[in-house]
């Protein structure tokens, strides 16, 4: 194994690439910029460049324990270097015009294309899910398609041609050519080993395991750090920043395990939220619900704890739930390891208590007592794929008299982090978890926040909304 | 019948389709940027862009002064610059341009320029605009009967003002356009336009050109809808003013934050509304002020404005009626045409008053539109004079209260509501009656070009173009049927000026129309002559009598005298012999629609051809904790004619209600106290997604109503379906006005966001 300078290598479709950085070349170039700037990848399309319409699509196909799995990523949010040892497939790849893809030939024969520059995209998130070999309910095609917007069609075709071409012992040109796929990027996996670039204007680490990470952690203190990197990658494609120094975890072997105990489930930062989404479905139900309506599927594919984490957002769709649940992270530099609960780890407006020589490896969630009530909201504006205006989540521990031994709330986008709402905490403690109640804390959520106005809501709407959650919780549990 | 897909559809589906930023350019392309101000009104006192010029990879920066001809953006009003002089009038305006080897440099290149700026009162709202008193044309007025007399007669009155929030277009395929310079001065246009004849004007008169100098392409859009049919000519000119200097290729494409900071949007509107009418709901008297916010300059606003007000008593008879209407300036960005053209916001108004009436009444809303709509035979003349005729309300109120079980769901609605704290749900039934033409007389005329090759392919050139709504398909399905040949031997070319000259925007609904007729024309004069030779031909090897070329019928690849069903010739056999025997196998076609006028001073005439009609009912559920609202059920019930394509004329019917939905409901626009629009990315505005439609959504065509005088006898589709939206508008206020028991008028506007419902919803707790 070796290290590789400057250089990446990956199939497209199935021709093996390698692209060596330069001055001409940056790290941080999209694949979806690569993509256009060769001649027969156009059909890749750029819609708003912020993983927020899908124009851009592909799917990449990664091997694992001699099998490939295929999934929908937004391009415009993936910089280069992590295609390493994958398989990226572009709408090309998939079909032409004189032999179409099951899929393609279905999205024809609904007429789901009218302007078609969401076409490519829509082909490829299809195409994602027909690689899925099942057959799809409604719900896990409109799951499949929340990330891709179309502006011409009002989507009934396009929901139509996935049930059309999805099935079961789905057969296409890539099934058939997978052994020789996964020898190919197993090829490349074996022949390299940790990656990095420096062409003179930037520097891209891509460390293979923790302890390379780490070193690099303590090195390059002021390095960003990126995970999935969809938070990242729009300072690139929407503030056009030049980020001098990056170290990318997405191939860090040692983030993206889980474990399951009795007590606890231990989820590496580096499993993507889509993952964890589909895992903790029974177990965490209220952070299931929440990653349910965290940005679309190509986003959870790609994006992950550690960075909904790590950059202390506001309106993190994740941190009010893990809270919740009293969780805690595990942080870790070449030395030592420690502990410290997710409530007291965020200190401010994207500020927490993360040394700079730390990563965040993992967090630890605690299984619920069994009188553990805990469920999670989200308001915005649209249910998919919006950010949240108010969310929160809610975690009431019952006495056996049925009075509120202790309850926990934590609201996002009400305040600079998400935070806690103590005086009405403090007001329902002790109290009966009666209607009368939870009338007099909506008012008092009043004033534990003084939210504020902006695109997404006024303050005012913040205010009614997180007093309303309070009661849609108990209306929730009202018979628990 | 066989199934025809879209034209392109196979090239969209895997990623063949070829858009203008797809085409493969030498290497000596430039891309153009476009500097904007950052104040929405201000004097530029001085500027300083030579560092900005220094930098490497710099081909050039121009103002004003660079420009070779004219420095004007509209053809008719004239109030528009191409690059500001020495003031500036809104956000996004454009003060200079960047043509750089890469976008990257563009961009640092623009951050070098220094500008100071002499900052001025800006009007940011339509209130402040009214108190301002300043309108980008004189304002108009339709009046009809005695509307003061009607009022003093009245037995109810109510009055009220909406609140109409404007859109985005979101095409996913921002402005864009490629120039790329010829020989002498003249200029080769690729541009993402709806309106190519416009955009080679502009681009000829800033360059000082004629427009034979001007080639302006259009092969297909990433979507338009209104947004294109202007403001695509934004950066063509820009584009081509940089390539005519550069004298090299120039491209310049929006990033998706600058399309949507610097053009315009569908107008806000705020239309105060008086209306009067008996005990059952039956209307007498209208008197509506609508007031647009027209943002800087003309643009289409007294078009749209003209639109709105002949749209404002939707599909009702008022026979007292008064509608005057302003189109107020602002420092905004110009507003500018959108699916629907100012009907909506008209229309919106109008279906406001039903609602109220109904509550005041403690009706059934769907039984107060029933009473008011026009009539078959009485009841049934226009504000501005036209008489309606083939009025197909009657027959779709019919149909769609049955198939929708409208009375059996109401009463359902209503138990849920009684059974249901923090759960509601709404019901709606809206109608559309949308005028087909545009209202500007002139503009309602369509040419073609049509070429038969001689082995038999026929390539259609005509004056619209694509955007995604199936126009060429169309196109070529009339083609295919007036020749008597398949489908597939047709192909319509890229629209383009140098084959079809003088052309009007593809707007206005009218496209197939218009140049469906045209193509048709073109078709005619051909078969005129082939038909003269094939008769000819059949005289001469059948001596025993001749042909009548009037009696050859064109069908299944066949020209045979269906007299004589013995004489034949295959369609190819037929254009080869022709060919030989030296027939003109080309022909141009036109069309000019007849009969449409509409005198703007009297507010009267016939400004439409005909109508469209259509109705939706829509269920939605309403969380009145959190405000979101579900779309449970749709049933549409539109009206085609016969339809040119039924899968096609569905999508549009489908795609328009739900862009629609999106304006009513989650797609909302806010500007802080400067005048910067808030949402402008997809971040924060939302248009509907896949999780967004009606969990039933039923649509469906009505059947055996045939349109006399149209092509095919079809009608027109793109525009219409996108007011069925308002059942879902109106449904959700009939959910939140259900936790009052309907006993309060609740606070309602376009759109109805979330916080927007819950901003009611506890005004009606109060």
């Amino acid at each position: 194994m070796t290290t590789n300078k400057n250089k990446i290598q990956f199939l497209l479709g199935d021709k093996l690439t390698e692209i060596e950085f330069n001055s001409e070349i940056s790290p941080t170039t999209t694949v979806l910029n690569y993509l256009r700037s060769l001649p027969n990848h156009k059909g890749v399309k750029e819609g708003c460049a912020e993983g927020d319409c899908g124009a851009c699509t592909v799917v990449i196909a990664e091997e694992s324990n001699n099998k490939l799995t295929y999934k929908s990523f937004d391009s415009c949010l993936i910089f280069l270097p992590s295609l390493h040892g994958k398989q990226l497939i572009t709408v090309e790849n998939v079909g032409t015009s004189e032999k179409l893809h099951p899929v393609q030939e279905a999205l024809v024969e609904t007429h789901a294309s009218q302007c078609g520059f969401c076409t490519p995209g829509f082909t490829m998130s299809l195409f994602s899910l027909y690689k899925q070999d099942f057959i799809p309910s409604k719900e896990f095609i409109i799951d499949a398609l929340t990330g891709n917007l179309c502006r011409c069609t009002g989507y009934k075709p396009i929901i139509e041609a996935a049930h059309k071409c999805c099935g079961e012992h789905n057969h296409d040109y890539f099934s058939e050519n997978e052994n020789e796929t996964i020898l190919k990027l197993k090829g490349i996996k074996n022949s390299t080993n940790n990656i990095v670039i420096d062409n003179g204007i930037q520097k891209y680490f891509l460390p293979s395991n923790l302890a390379e990470a780490l070193q690099l952690r303590t090195d390059l203190p002021n390095a960003t750090i990126i995970n999935g990197g969809t938070d990242i990658a729009l300072r690139v494609t929407k503030k056009h920043e030049i980020i001098t120094t990056i170290i990318d975890l997405s191939q860090t072997i040692g983030l993206k395990k889980i474990t399951k105990t009795d007590k606890e489930w231990i989820i590496g930062t580096g499993v993507s939220i889509e993952d964890v989404r589909i895992e903790v479905k029974d177990i965490f139900p209220a952070l299931y619900e929440m990653l349910s309506v965290f940005g679309s599927k190509q986003i959870r594919n790609k994006a992950t704890f550690g960075g909904n984490i790590g950059s202390a957002s506001p309106i993190g769709d994740s941190t009010p739930v893990l809270m919740a649940y009293n969780s805690t992270l595990v942080l870790k530099n070449t030395k030592a390891e420690r502990e410290i609960k997710l409530r007291e780890f965020i200190t401010g407006y994207r500020k927490t208590q993360m040394s700079s020589d730390e990563l965040i490896i993992a967090v630890k969630i605690p299984i619920p007592n069994t009188n553990e009530i805990i469920k999670s909201y989200k308001v915005s504006k649209r249910k998919d794929l919006d950010i949240s205006t108010v969310s929160a989540c809610f975690n009431l521990l019952k006495d056996e008299k049925g009075k509120i031994k202790e309850i926990f709330m934590f609201y996002g986008g009400m305040a600079a982090t998400t935070s806690r709402a103590s005086k009405t905490e403090d007001f329902l403690n002790g109290k009966e978890w009666n209607r009368e109640n939870i009338e007099k804390a909506m008012k008092l959520i009043d004033e534990d926040y003084t939210p504020i106005s902006d695109a997404r809501a006024g303050a005012e709407a913040r205010k009614i909304m997180a007093r309303n959650l309070l009661m849609k919780f108990y209306n929730d549990t009202i018979n628990l | 019948m066989k199934k025809i897909y879209h034209e392109s559809a196979k090239y969209h589906v895997s990623g063949e389709a070829i858009y203008i930023d797809d085409i493969e350019v030498n290497n000596q392309l430039l891309h153009g940027y476009v500097y904007t101000s950052p104040v929405a009104h201000a004097k530029i006192k001085s500027y300083n862009y030579s560092e900005a010029q220094k930098l490497a990879g710099v081909h050039a920066i121009l103002n004003y002064k660079d420009i070779p001809g004219h420095n004007q953006m509209v053809p008719v009003f004239q109030d528009e610059v191409i690059l500001a002089i020495d003031e500036v009038t809104f956000i996004g305006q454009a003060i200079f341009l960047i043509a750089a080897e890469t976008e990257e440099i563009a961009r640092q290149a623009s951050k070098l320029i220094e500008i100071e700026y002499e900052e001025l009162p800006a009007i940011l709202t339509i209130e402040d605009a009214i108190q301002n008193g300043v309108t980008v044309q004189p304002s108009r007025k339709i009046e009809t009967g005695d509307i003061n007399e009607a009022f003093k007669n009245a037995k109810n009155i109510i009055e009220g003002e909406l609140k109409i929030g404007g859109q985005e277009h979101w095409y996913l395929e921002t402005q864009i356009c490629l120039c790329i310079p010829q020989e002498g001065r003249d200029m080769k246009v690729f541009s993402s336009t709806q309106n190519p004849s416009e955009t080679q004007l502009l681009v000829a008169e800033a360059l000082g050109l004629h427009k034979m100098n001007v080639e302006v392409e259009m092969k297909r859009m990433g979507g338009g809808f209104g947004g294109k049919e202007t403001q695509g000519n934004h950066v063509a000119v820009w584009s081509a003013i940089l390539a005519n200097y550069t004298k090299k290729p120039v491209k310049i494409r929006l990033f998706r934050d600058e399309d949507q900071k610097m053009t315009g949007k569908r107008h806000r509107f705020l239309i105060k509304y008086k209306a009067a009418f008996d005990e059952n709901g039956l209307i007498s008297a209208v008197d509506f002020e609508q007031n647009a916010d027209a943002g800087a300059t003309s643009d289409l606003s007294m078009s749209i404005l003209e639109r709105a007000m002949l749209h404002a008593e939707n599909s009702y008879y008022v026979p007292n009626m008064r509608i005057i209407g302003h189109a107020w300036k602002t420092n905004l960005p110009s507003n500018t045409a959108f699916r629907g053209f100012g009907g909506p916001q008209g229309i919106a108004a109008m279906e406001t008053i039903i609602d109220r009436i109904a509550r005041t009444l403690k009706k059934d809303s769907a039984e107060i539109r029933n009473i008011n709509f026009y009539a078959l035979f009485e009841r049934n003349v226009t504000p501005y004079g036209q008489k309606i005729e083939n009025n197909r309300l009657p027959k779709i109120w019919e149909q769609i209260i049955e198939t929708s079980e409208y009375f059996a769901r109401r009463k359902q609605v209503n138990e849920f509501n009684q059974k249901n704290e923090f759960y509601k749900k709404g019901l709606a039934l809206t109608p559309i009656k949308f005028g087909i033409s545009f209202t500007t007389a002139f503009l309602n005329q369509a040419g073609a070009l049509v070429h038969i090759y001689n082995d038999g392919s026929v390539l259609v050139n005509h004056g619209g173009t694509e955007m995604g709504q199936g126009l060429h398909t169309k196109m070529r399905q009339i083609a295919a049927k007036e020749l008597g040949i398949d489908y597939e031997n047709v192909k319509v070319n890229a629209t383009n000026t140098t084959k079809v000259p003088n052309t009007s925007p593809t707007a206005a609904s009218s496209g197939a129309d218009m140049n469906g007729m045209a193509v048709k024309d073109a078709i005619d004069k051909i078969k005129k002559r082939l038909s003269t030779f094939i008769a000819c031909k059949f005289g001469a090897t059948y001596r025993d009598n001749t042909s009548d070329a009037e009696n050859l019928v064109y069908d299944r690849n066949i020209i045979y005298d269906w007299k004589q069903p013995e004489r034949k010739i295959s369609f190819n056999d037929a254009i080869k012999a022709a060919y030989l025997g030296r027939i003109n196998l080309s022909s141009n076609g036109f069309y000019a629609t007849p009969g449409v006028n509409f005198n703007r001073d009297r507010g009267f005439g016939k400004p439409f051809f005909y109508f469209s009609y259509g109705m939706a009912v829509s269920e939605v559920l309403l969380d009145i904790l959190t405000g979101y609202t579900k779309i449970l059920r749709t049933d549409i019930l539109h009206d085609v004619g016969e339809s040119l394509n039924v899968d096609l004329d569905k999508g549009q019917v489908e795609g328009a209600f739900i862009q629609g939905v999106g304006w009513c409901t989650t797609e909302e626009l806010k500007y802080d106290s400067k005048g910067n629009l808030l949402n402008h990315s997809p971040d924060t505005y939302k248009i509907p997604g896949v999780n967004d439609i009606p969990e039933i959504f039923n649509v469906n065509l009505l059947k055996g109503y045939p349109q006399p005088g149209t092509i095919h006898r079809s009608k027109a589709v793109g525009e219409p379906p996108f007011m069925l939206s308002f059942s879902v508008w109106l449904a959700i206020k009939d959910a939140i006005s259900s936790i009052k028991n309907h006993e309060i008028e609740p606070n309602f506007q376009i759109p109805a966001t979330n916080e927007n419902i819950l901003l009611s919803i506890e005004n009606l707790k109060k």
